[in-house]
């Protein structure tokens, strides 16, 4: 099993004039094991910081908790990985060298075995990055530096993959062939996803089940199942009435929340 | 059949001596040549319109500079002046280095060390001398305590600020991985200090070089420092210069040698400017 769960999840901040700002609200809400689940709503939602909590990035406010396979998650998981829309790659770190640092906080080792050289090639292949392996990331385009993020994220062999606007800063047709290779991993590694985003066509075309917040302070508002069959890149998958029918919903329940 | 009547072949005559003028302007070694050159003609120039007293010839600076080397003497101050230089600036270094990185992790403890080390890099290194003559006499030992002084400032105070500034967005990602806090500063806060760590050198072997000459003409009378004393005092200035040329060529080659360390540890930075 790898079900990630949220029970009640409150998030507030301080605000500058002193009071508590609240960022997200009451959300509960079951990540089933190896289903695509996204969660889309207006800026600041709160959809980020609920991510970060998945992570174990930043604690849920009292009373809410975050359990991983029922175990309470307070810290980083060594069974999760997280994409960001920023992508993080360490500038002084090369393409082989920034996917082997997501093994190599994983196991807490700073050598690496061959085992896990080897894996490294393999994924640096998934992503069709073979020939990178010693560029800088300021040598690669954003799209390719997007796969570098993805290459670090699934070395680690992920049972949930956290994925937070992973492909928001790229331009369109890029980011369409990389939601596609996304799909293809995905049918291969099988893992648990929670992706962030707020373009409605990315998260009803990638997911089992999309979920919709409200605006600040984000509750969710409504879950719809896309029952699309899959793989959606076999045929076209944007242009069946049942995808125009789900994004019709989408669209008029998000509109009300701008 | 005149060279004007061969209209393909580019004009010759203006532009031979002007791309000669081109490429030696392309060339940064040709440019070197030339602005010393440029110096040494320039010296000899105004060395001949005033008293030897005020400026000696180039010429009588060489002479002087091979008599002291044969003698030995330029040598053995040089070997006495480097020793204590290198071990003051290579402890200040490091520890600064280590300092510099674990105070811009650790703030709270920044923030009460953090007055004493301003204190200490803003007082003059000057006024430490009388002190350090005091606790620790007239001798090698106060001489790199105070070439130490004068590196350890600088670069803890340059590290410090670098660790601080490193990416939070970097440290989260580390985090959000499985980093603990020791592989953080391993993998994030150390290489996003190197910048810094270097410019803190560049800085540190700046002011070790003034501590090592002051040192020795206050402290030991020895060394290169005490040569200019000497020489100074007693108005001998073509070997005046002699000391003066060991020190600009040994600053010219920490220099270099900085610059290849900048070119070495931080390949993946880009510059603006070449």
């Amino acid at each position: 099993m790898r079900e990630l769960d949220f029970a009640n999840v409150r998030k507030s901040y301080a605000s500058p004039a002193g009071d508590r700002l609240l960022a997200l609200d009451d959300f509960t809400l079951t990540v089933d094991s190896g289903r695509f689940v996204t969660v889309v709503g207006p800026s600041g939602c709160g959809k980020t910081t609920l991510l970060r909590m998945a992570a174990g990035l930043v604690p849920p406010d009292p009373g809410g908790a975050i359990r991983l396979d029922g175990e309470p998650l307070v810290v980083p998981s060594p069974k999760m990985s997280m994409v960001f829309q920023g992508i993080g790659l360490m500038p002084w770190k090369s393409i082989f060298d920034n996917v082997a640092l997501g093994l190599k906080l994983q196991a807490h080792r700073p050598k690496l075995t061959e085992e896990e050289r080897e894996r490294i090639a393999a994924t640096l292949a998934l992503v069709g990055l073979t020939g990178f392996e010693r560029y800088y990331p300021h040598q690669l385009s954003g799209g390719m530096q997007q796969r570098v993020g993805l290459a670090r994220a699934l070395v680690r062999q992920p049972e949930i993959l956290l994925m937070d606007e992973p492909f928001g800063a790229l331009d369109a047709q890029t980011r369409t062939v990389l939601q596609d290779e996304l799909l293809t991993l995905w049918g291969r590694i099988k893992s648990t996803v929670l992706f962030i985003t707020h373009d409605l066509d990315e998260a009803i075309y990638l997911s089992d089940r999309v979920v919709i917040m409200s605006r600040r302070p984000g509750r969710i508002k409504q879950v719809l199942d896309v029952s699309l069959p899959r793989p959606r890149f076999s045929y076209d998958a944007r242009a069946e009435p049942e995808f125009a029918r789900l994004r019709q919903i989408a669209w008029q329940s998000i509109k009300e929340e701008l | 059949m005149s060279q004007s009547s061969l209209p393909l072949e580019p004009a010759k005559a203006p532009g031979g001596a002007m791309s000669l003028l081109g490429a030696i302007g392309r060339s940064t070694a040709a440019m070197l040549v030339l602005s010393g050159v440029g110096f040494l003609v320039l010296w000899q120039v105004i060395s001949m319109n005033v008293p030897p007293v005020i400026l000696p010839a180039p010429a009588d600076v060489i002479a002087a500079f091979i008599a002291l080397t044969a003698s030995g003497e330029l040598v053995g101050a040089t070997l006495a002046t480097i020793w204590p230089f290198a071990i003051g600036l290579v402890l200040g270094f490091i520890i600064g280095t280590v300092m510099g990185l674990l105070l811009g992790i650790f703030r709270p403890a920044a923030r009460v060390l953090d007055p004493y080390i301003f204190v200490g890099w803003s007082i003059p290194n000057i006024a430490w001398l009388p002190l350090f003559i005091a606790w620790f006499g007239v001798g090698n030992l106060t001489l790199v305590i105070f070439v130490f002084i004068s590196a350890v400032f600088p670069q803890l105070l340059t590290v410090e600020a670098g660790a601080k500034e490193a990416d939070s967005f970097l440290v989260e990602v580390a985090r959000s991985l499985g980093g603990t806090k020791r592989e953080i500063l391993y993998n994030v806060v150390l290489p996003s200090s190197l910048p810094y760590i270097i410019a803190g050198l560049r800085i540190a072997v700046g002011r070790a070089l003034v501590g090592i000459i002051v040192g020795q003409l206050l402290i030991v009378a020895t060394g290169i420092g005490y040569m200019f004393q000497f020489y100074g005092e007693t108005l001998s200035l073509a070997k005046y210069f002699a000391p003066l040329i060991v020190i600009a060529v040994l600053a010219i080659l920490l220099n270099r040698g900085v610059n290849w360390a900048e070119r070495f540890f931080i390949p993946w930075k880009t510059r603006a400017f070449t």
